[in-house]
């Protein structure tokens, strides 16, 4: 049976980058599939690696990069998933209520109308963490990019938004001085929803080297 | 080749069986041992190979181990405890609807 040898391989995983297949776990996965394809084809054929490789690519190129949208829809379709079995969680609910309890008591005592001006900030702090992390790892670190962390600005973006509006919201309640509980409410949807980011984003983060500690060998 | 249409839905029930009967397997190895075991008779595209797995990695029911195999990466998959039990729910089902359709077709056959 023949095999690649590790020049081929960095061949395969270079062409795959120049055509914007760009997270490491992805191109792994497609360039070990091209690989064997071509390994079979090579065998059966008794044909050289450029040549079947060339062949392969004519007749296959726009349907691997296809299935490379697929696979960052599944990446986004997991982060969400992973958020919604979180938001069910007896524990949430928990946490929830806490912040609730804390953000209703903490209202009664601090002077409100000061907290407008804060309110502006807490949308910022959805975004910012994932920007700093984003250009440490990427360009002083060069670390591989993965599809599940990167993609991870997808919810990012989603909750900034919600951030963002709910916090003009809670702007409004607080201009209104009464309806104290639904800033509560608000606030600890925001800080509910934070920790959850936060605990994903740790989880996520922390499989990825464990899942793909090889990576660095090669 | 078959009506991939008629397959599409059972592609879940397929790999899960698949990997229920070996240790560990990946991607392009569950395509030809589908491709063997069909004699060809249905062949699993990558398009929709991947997305499963990714998909079934996502709700826990498979775990990955990527590993150094001759000068490249190689993403392996493996049941989980719950894709064990994910497993047998599957082809439970799956016998279900072969059983009905069975009836449907040539009525003659009992459910019993």
């Amino acid at each position: 049976m023949v095999r690649l040898d590790k020049e081929s391989i960095l061949f395969i995983e270079n062409y795959l980058e120049n055509s914007d297949v760009f997270y490491a776990d992805i191109r792994l996965e497609m360039t070990d599939h091209i690989a064997s394809e071509i390994e079979q084809l090579m065998d059966s054929e008794n044909t050289e690696f450029y040549g079947t490789f060339k062949a392969y690519m004519i007749n296959n190129k726009a349907v691997l990069l296809e299935n490379n949208k697929r696979f960052i829809r599944a990446a986004d379709t997991s982060i969400l998933k992973r958020l919604f079995a979180e938001l069910f969680k007896f524990s949430t609910l928990l946490v929830f209520a806490l912040v609730f309890f804390v953000s209703f008591k903490w209202l009664s005592i601090i002077e409100v109308e000061d907290l407008r001006d804060y309110i502006a900030l807490f949308p910022m702090v959805s975004i910012v963490p994932f920007c700093i992390i984003y250009v440490f790892a990427l360009n002083i670190f060069k670390m591989p990019r993965f599809s599940g962390i990167e993609r991870l600005a997808f919810l990012y973006m989603i909750c900034f938004q919600l951030f963002h509006f709910l916090s003009s919201m809670m702007g409004i309640y607080i201009q209104s001085n009464n309806n104290f509980y639904i800033v509560a409410i608000t606030m600890s949807i925001i800080v509910t929803l934070s920790l959850l980011i936060i605990k994903i984003t740790l989880k996520i983060m922390n499989q990825y080297p464990n899942d793909y500690k090889f990576m660095k060998s090669l | 080749m078959a009506n991939s249409k008629l397959y599409k839905g059972s592609l879940v029930t397929i790999i899960l069986k698949l990997l229920n009967g070996s240790n560990k397997m990946y991607g392009y190895e569950i395509t030809q041992k589908v491709k063997e075991l069909t004699r060809g008779e249905l062949k699993i595209t990558e398009g929709a190979l991947y997305p499963a797995l990714h998909k079934l990695e996502a709700e826990g029911l498979l775990e990955v181990e990527v590993r150094k195999v001759d000068n490249r990466l190689r993403k392996y998959y493996k049941l989980t405890e719950k894709g064990n039990k994910e497993t047998v729910s599957k082809l439970q089902e799956l016998q279900e609807y072969i059983k009905t359709m069975q009836v449907l077709v040539n009525p003659k056959l009992t459910l019993e």
